[in-house]
């Protein structure tokens, strides 16, 4: 299908699932050579960016992130900001204030989250390349329930700039695709040191030379509370890695367990800082009552239009930082990040990477969702959370499909900077497995 | 009763602490702003090399121990002129802790710590009673200097305040606008309870504050009261504080590392700083290498730490009494127009060893000087310098009471200034009139 053609059916599209907070009205892609989304926490100065958050609601960027501005220079056009839960607040893209993008396998279902909108968007536009952020997990997760193929490189190789924060010290953008192709063609566009990032300052060159994973180890952890049909499709996905010559052992990381409570400490911590600047002052909704001092008012905006979830995080970071508890959460959690790295950095003596299923189970229906506690919800991450704790790439690849045609993914890590041997293994794979491509109905 | 200073200083760095904007007058409000300063989301701090190179020098000054990593934090409050509503400061690791300034070289004010971290803007009350916020001012950078409670008075406050802000223009060549770039956070108790009287501007506000504030104190105790933990404000117009808020403590801004700054291992960078000896320090140690008193030093140090660099040139080449003789006198009177001509010091350490060979008089080496340094022509000057010398002469002889009276009395000269002053009519410095009737007058005796 062509560019054009893409463009004229992305309204009735979107009407059908959903994946766009604001998309182009343009019926043809001009000069551009490929077309690509955002999430919707990606500033772009032609669209609304709002983060799924009515506080940001009219919001127009004066700045391109960096990502956004390398792929518009390198010819791409940016058909759209992609829906997602407000601030990456979630697991399923419910939390949003705008529009709760459909599975396309099964439209009572979830995406996953927070990048739901941009994996529905790469699974249902053909051709497409989206940009996604993960925090916790909120790339490979939706490139499960999606099944398709989601890159998060090692922390700091893509600028941040111009991503709008939720966990500085986490936050990484990622890639989504069908065709994992992408991945590697666009990685190299995106990444790369940036000024107006200094975390993006430290990192090796890319280097894309195909190396194989040739080992991987298999954390018995990993496999506890694993649904049976994930865990089906997971075994599956191990024999056809061994069938090809590639080494599997089962191995201990006691450590990974840990990484949730951690996770949720440091990325809540670090949030409610981040969320402190939207008080209805400079930007998004300004319409409270002047006449009040400026704490009532900058209350009032924030009881307003921040959502549950947001609200919820902000006081859980807030709580963790306070004197007398910052010693026993904040400064905890960082020593085990550092457990977790050490972790990870054991394992890769001996192992290129480390294996895993994505999520614990297919994605759920949305009445499911709505039954589910903010614990039990924050729980599903433990596979995604680990690897986001660390900073290392990470690699979801399709492996199976439950009996309703729900698909289930498997997730590779590698050591700091190994992104090489990510993208070679998702080439690799495409050709061992049979992706399916969901019937588009619209 | 205590009183211990927290002082902001503005770096004079050409660009903010965390952009690029310039740290300059803006023409108007909110124009030297960009998103970083705004805090627009998505945008990130990048740091400033030359505010850690200035925070270096300063804790040095300080004798603080300078820590090998240091980083910044995140203090979080809700205030409009805040653009992020979290400030970057230093919490955990500061760029020194532990140091110490003697005030007058003598009584030891303990310095707790230095740290850096970024200016917020300004907000500004409109007649109709709403509010403007002006960010041209947001991430300047600030070194924020905090000593103990080892001050006794108000008066001792603004003193080392005036000492410590000389010290701080002296080794980073803070330029002299006015003492607005210099703001002090007041510590003070006068008895068990602190009070803290927020953004005093000035040296002389933190002295009238201080006292207000210790006037209030005493009374309330005397009455019977009780002085509760609080943060106040100081009107300068009325010369009062007021409470702004009761005191949160430190801890309670919810400090977290600054996740967008990474670690900064200072240890080499600091090494390689060196730092121009402070004011002080010069003055102590002239008046003990060279075994001169400490006023003379002083009065050297104070016209210019240049000059007082001179005198060391000077003693080095002839001796002592030579090079303060001369240092203090022709060479102070004409140092004005010295700096302004850009010609080398040289030339004045060879007249002066001249004279110290025997090789010219007294009168010559004055005239010498004077034509040097000031530019005038050998004959000008000498024309200039004997009228100067006639009136002073004549005067002298009608009134040879004040060369007897000078024996005993120190400002027996100033009739004589005075009158040379008036005939002379500004055609000769002040400075070399005082030096010039000083010389007679010792003539004379």
């Amino acid at each position: 299908m062509t560019a054009d053609a893409t463009l004229a059916q992305l309204k009735r599209l979107n009407d059908a699932y959903q994946m766009f907070r604001i998309f182009t009205a343009d019926q043809t892609a001009g000069d551009a050579k490929f077309l690509f989304s955002a999430k919707d926490n990606l500033t772009s100065q032609e669209y609304e960016t709002c983060c799924g958050s009515r506080i940001l609601e009219g919001y127009r960027p004066i700045f391109d992130a960096t990502a956004i501005a390398r792929l518009k220079t390198a010819g791409g056009k940016l058909i759209g900001k992609t829906n997602m839960d407000e601030f990456g607040f979630g697991t399923f893209s419910v939390n949003s204030a705008f529009g709760v993008p459909k599975n396309p396998f099964d439209r009572e279902r979830s995406c996953g989250g927070s990048s739901g909108g941009s994996a529905c968007a790469a699974t249902v536009l053909e051709d497409h390349i989206s940009l996604g952020v993960s925090t916790g997990g909120s790339v490979c997760c939706p490139a499960s329930f999606c099944g398709i193929y989601g890159l998060v490189p090692t922390y700091g190789r893509i600028s941040r700039y111009g991503l709008i924060d939720y966990g500085n010290s986490l936050d990484k953008i990622g890639l989504l695709a069908r065709d994992p192709v992408k991945l590697g063609q666009y990685l190299p566009v995106i990444a790369g040191k940036d000024p107006h990032d200094p975390t993006s300052g430290i990192q090796p060159e890319l280097k894309l030379r195909h190396r194989p994973i040739r080992s991987i180890a298999v954390p018995k952890e990993a496999m506890k509370g694993i649904s049976p049909t994930v865990a089906k499709a997971f075994e599956n996905g191990l024999q056809i890695l061994q069938s090809i010559g590639i080494d599997v052992e089962r191995v201990d990381m006691p450590m990974l367990g840990y990484a949730i409570p951690a996770y949720y400490v440091l990325a809540t911590a670090e949030a409610s800082t981040n969320l402190a600047r939207y008080c209805g002052m400079r930007y998004g909704h300004q319409d409270g009552d002047y006449t009040q001092g400026f704490d009532a008012y900058f209350s009032s905006i924030r009881t307003q239009y921040f959502g549950d979830e947001a609200k919820r995080r902000i006081l859980l970071g807030t709580y963790t930082r306070m004197e007398g508890f910052r010693d026993r959460y904040y400064a905890k959690a960082l020593q085990v990040r550092m457990d977790v790295i050490d972790a990870y950095k054991a394992a890769f003596q001996n192992h290129d990477a480390v294996l895993t299923p994505t999520m614990p189970f297919v994605s759920p229906k949305f009445t499911d969702i709505a039954k589910m506690t903010p614990v039990e919800s924050y729980a599903a991450d433990y596979l995604t959370v680990p690897p986001n704790l660390a900073g290392t790439p990470h690699l979801n690849c399709p492996c199976g499909y439950d009996a309703d045609g729900m698909p289930v993914g498997m997730q590779f890590v590698t050591d700091h900077w190994h992104e090489d041997e990510l993208i070679t293994m998702a080439e690799q794979w495409d050709k061992l497995f049979d992706v399916r491509i969901p019937e588009v109905k619209a | 009763m205590k009183i211990g200073l927290e002082i902001h200083v503005q770096l004079p760095t050409k660009s903010k602490m965390f952009c690029s904007c310039p740290t300059t007058d803006a023409p108007a409000p909110n124009t030297h702003v960009c998103p970083t300063c705004l805090g627009l989301p998505g945008s990130r701090p990048v740091l400033n090399r030359q505010a850690l190179v200035y925070g270096i020098m300063l804790a040095k000054m300080l004798g603080c121990t300078i820590a090998d990593t240091t980083w910044f934090s995140r203090k979080t409050y809700f205030y409009p002129d805040m653009s992020k509503s979290v400030q970057i400061t230093q919490y955990d690791h500061p760029i020194g802790v532990g140091g110490v300034v003697y005030l007058d070289g003598k009584k030891p004010i303990r310095i707790t710590r230095i740290h850096l971290e970024e200016d917020p803007g300004k907000t500004k009350r409109t007649a109709d009673m709403s509010s403007l916020v002006d960010y041209n001012r947001s991430g300047i950078p600030l070194a924020e200097i905090v000593t103990e409670p080892d001050l006794g008075t108000p008066a001792e406050a603004r003193e080392f305040l005036t000492q410590l802000v000389a010290d701080i223009r002296h080794t980073i060549d803070l330029p002299e606008n006015g003492e607005r770039s210099i703001r002090c956070d007041c510590n003070i108790s006068v008895g068990k309870e602190r009070c803290e009287i927020k953004n005093v501007t000035g040296l002389k506000n933190a002295e009238r504050a201080l006292t207000y504030e210790m006037i209030r104190q005493v009374q309330v105790l005397k009455a019977g009261g009780k002085i509760d933990r609080e943060t106040r404000a100081f009107d300068e117009a009325r010369g009062v504080t007021y409470s702004v808020r009761k005191k949160e403590l430190e801890a309670d801004y919810g400090y977290i590392d600054e996740p967008d700054l990474g670690i900064y291992h200072v240890g080499m960078l600091a090494k390689s700083i060196t730092i121009k000896e402070s004011p002080l320090n010069m003055t102590l140690r002239l008046a003990k290498q060279y075994g001169i008193e400490e006023a003379k030093a002083k009065q050297l140090v104070a016209t210019s730490t240049d000059l007082a660099a001179l005198f060391e040139q000077l003693a080095a080449a002839t001796d002592v009494p030579t090079a303060l003789t001369w240092a203090t006198g022709a060479v102070t009177a004409n140092w004005k127009a010295f700096t302004a001509r850009n010609v080398p010091a040289a030339e004045i350490v060879d007249i002066v060893k001249h004279l110290r060979a025997g090789q010219i008089t007294d009168t010559q080496c004055a005239l010498e000087l004077k034509s040097y340094m000031t530019g005038q022509s050998a004959e000008s000057a000498a024309a200039a310098a004997a009228d100067l010398e006639k009136i002073i002469a004549g005067y002298l002889d009608e009134h040879s009471e004040v060369v007897a009276d000078a024996q005993k009395n120190d400002r027996a000269a100033n009739r004589v200034i005075g009158f040379v002053m008036k005939q002379t009519g500004g055609s000769h410095s002040s400075a070399e009139i005082v030096e010039a009737v000083n010389r007679q007058i010792k003539q004379r005796l």
